[in-house]
């Protein structure tokens, strides 16, 4: 308890002790992260002295900048390990792996080759734009249906709230290739959704739905509207009904009302849902290859068949965190711009 | 009026009339309808049966937003989204008003619920008072023919709550707007409102100026509800000399207009501040008079407190201003003692 009231009386400001626990921390983990990008050691040693070098560099500079909250940063070493094992680490490796340079056959050696970027973008400059189209066209329809299917909920529910969460989670428990594979039936040639299309004049006379980008979309879609959904039904469950009556009462009709007060206060939601939504989306890979054919394929497939069929590694790399790159360069601003931060405040 | 939800019937076929820039209370305990009754006028609620005049204008089918009554809710409801500039300019964006016209309105009003300054906080950053200042100032800021007032007071600790009724009594005065009140604190109502209506049930009990209603409840409801009261069962000998007389052949007189010529066995009640207990022989006594038994006698400072027994076995309660009178012991026989004009009947 003493320990305690000593260090909740420290300052804000550094010590001597604790600038220099914190040089010591950070030379510790960047020692750590070098070792595993080039390193001379071999076998298992290879993976484990670097995790641990990182993870004792990491846990001493956070305990050095703020040594009053030791308690809680010590709490944060297991969730660190993780991510650290599994997601720093393969990041790194993915990283180092888009620079090197060789072929599967003759092994590949580290030459920051950044030719892999190069040629990553000009060979598959389509399907990295077709990617962020299906991803976005997916994304927003989502949207379309996933707000009005939430907003439903929420507000109408009454008593079935819960079943019809359940109802909106079922697809869930069949998995993600049977689900796929399903579309294809609905989307058969000979089905009752291209014969009401074709009827409509929607589709030619001898068109079809399936192997076009609108059956690899509507794949996407209905993969991932679960996912608008829910965020979009936590947001709008959490509005307090007097608001929209008070807006009722300050003149504002059904639909103002919903422009002015619902929709500005279920816009987190939105943005959490098109993020989960959106990103897996853009690197999916399933859908355009049941759905689709090649003409329809997505950048997820070339980095697919990079890695597993042609083997290689490097380009695979290359593409992949240029993919990472693309989605955070769009969503960035997007967050920014819905000002998603002030409505948390 | 009548609403029912489904089979229950929330407002039983209740008629009021409210006077134009009067404060008008709805009182009465949580289930008698008197929320309902305020969110139908709102527009919040449809009646089942029955009309609604704002004005002179039959409203009962129209919706809120084309309603000119503004609603202070329970839970304020403030927009968390806008700041406090914004939620009071609410209802004037969504009206065809310039926005050098909203600035000025607005400052206005903030001034008037003295949050002067507070414009670009938001709803999250105020005290539940202040809270309840910009709900105030977002409704009245559109001049409604009406301001509904749900329980305003509600989540406010007791020495804010009586401030803010001053402050609201104060507001009300100034701008003119008919206020209309729902709440189930009586002494909030009596403070501040000209008229109060006292609801049980889904219907009006009784409606008149808190003087009224405390002097001349006219229902065993309204004795107990507001205040406390001694309710005694009486025969009725002659209404117009306003004489009844007890079980015990003791005779009581009553103001012959409380009695409005009712006949038969009633009830006739006593406030028991307006009870004098006094020693047999002892001058100037009132004229009603009970030989009753101390039974209990607590101090509590401004005043003591008595349980007394009738003869009858009745117990009555009276309350003694400390002015230095005797303070009587429990076992005492004494005369319990009061005019003949405090006594009012209860007719319900």
């Amino acid at each position: 308890m003493a320990d305690v009231g000593h260090a909740v009386a420290q300052t804000r400001r550094m010590t001597a002790r604790q600038w220099g626990l914190l040089i010591v921390g950070v030379v510790i983990t960047v020692l750590g992260v070098t070792m595993i990008t080039g390193s001379a050691l071999s076998g298992l040693a290879r993976l484990v002295i670097p995790i641990v070098l990182i993870g004792t560099g990491m846990a001493i500079t956070v305990a050095a900048i703020r040594s009053r909250t030791r308690v809680a940063y010590w709490l944060l070493i297991p969730g660190g390990l993780w991510l650290i094992i599994f997601y720093v680490i393969p990041m790194t490796q993915l990283a180092r792996t888009s620079l090197e340079e060789g072929t599967f056959q003759t092994g590949f050696e580290f030459a920051w080759r950044w030719d892999n970027f190069a040629e990553a973008f000009t060979t598959f400059g389509g399907q990295f734009f077709r990617s962020l189209l299906y991803g976005g066209v997916a994304t927003i329809i989502a949207i379309a249906i996933g707000y009005p299917l939430a907003y439903f909920i929420a507000f109408r529910g009454g008593r079935y709230k819960n079943l019809l969460l359940v109802m909106v989670l079922m697809p869930f428990l069949v998995p993600f290739l049977l689900r796929t594979l399903a579309w294809k039936v609905i989307l058969a040639d000979d089905g009752f959704v291209v014969g009401v299309f074709q009827t409509l004049g929607l589709v030619e006379e001898n068109g079809r739905l399936l192997a076009t980008g609108i059956a690899v979309v509507a794949g996407i879609t209905y993969n991932f509207l679960a996912f608008m959904t829910l965020p979009i039904y936590v947001s709008l469950e959490k509005i307090d009904h007097s608001l929209v009556e008070a807006a009722n009462d300050l003149y504002a009709s059904p639909m103002v009302a919903f422009r002015k007060v619902t929709w500005p206060l279920s816009r987190p939601g939105v943005v959490a849902g098109t993020l989960l939504t959106l990103i897996p989306a853009a690197g999916d890979y399933v859908n355009a290859q049941l759905l689709g054919t090649p003409q329809q394929f997505m950048i997820g497939n070339v980095i697919q068949s990079r890695f597993l069929v042609v083997l290689d590694y490097p380009v695979a790399s290359a593409l992949s965190l240029t993919l990472m790159v693309a989605v955070l360069l769009i969503i960035i601003p997007y967050v920014r711009a819905t000002g998603t931060e002030e409505l948390v405040a | 009026m009548t609403k029912r939800f489904s089979d229950i019937v929330a407002v039983d076929d209740l008629t009021l009339d409210i006077e134009e820039h009067r404060f008008f209370a709805l009182l009465g305990p949580s289930g008698c309808g008197k929320t309902t009754t305020l969110r139908m006028i709102g527009g919040f609620e449809e009646p089942t049966t029955g009309t609604i005049r704002l004005d002179g204008q039959d409203v009962t089918g129209l919706k809120p937003y084309r309603r000119l009554a503004n609603t202070v809710f329970q839970s304020y409801a403030l927009f968390p989204h806008l700041s406090i500039y914004e939620n009071v300019a609410f209802g004037l964006r969504r009206t065809k008003v310039s926005d050098s016209e909203i600035k000025t309105r607005v400052g206005e009003m903030l001034d008037l619920v003295q949050l002067a300054g507070l414009e670009k906080r938001r709803s999250g950053q105020l005290s539940g008072g202040q809270q309840q200042r910009v709900a105030l100032a977002r409704a009245l800021i559109n001049h409604p023919k009406v301001l509904l007032l749900d329980e305003p007071l509600g989540a406010l600790d007791l020495k804010l709550r009586k401030e803010m009724q001053i402050e609201l009594k104060r507001i009300q005065t100034e701008v003119g707007i008919t206020f209309v009140h729902v709440t189930h604190d009586q002494e909030e109502a009596m403070t501040m409102a000209d008229t109060i209506a006292v609801m049980n049930e889904g219907r009006i009990e009784q409606l008149g100026s808190p003087t009224e209603i405390y002097e001349r409840p006219r229902s065993r409801f309204v004795a107990n509800f507001l205040g406390a009261s001694n309710l005694m069962s009486v025969r009725v000998i002659d209404a117009e000399a306003g004489r009844v007389k007890m079980a015990d052949g003791v005779e009581l007189g009553v103001d012959p207009d409380a009695l409005e010529a009712s006949e038969g066995e009633i009830l006739v009640g006593i406030r028991p501040e307006k009870i004098r207990l006094a020693m047999p022989g002892d001058s100037d006594l009132p004229r009603n008079s009970l030989e009753v038994v101390v039974t209990d006698a607590s101090f509590i400072g401004v005043a003591t407190q008595y349980l007394v027994r009738t003869s009858t076995g009745a117990e009555l309660s009276a309350v003694a201003q400390n002015v230095g009178a005797h303070r009587y012991s429990p076992g005492d026989h004494v005369l319990a003692t009061w005019e003949p004009g405090h006594t009012f009947a209860v007719h319900g």
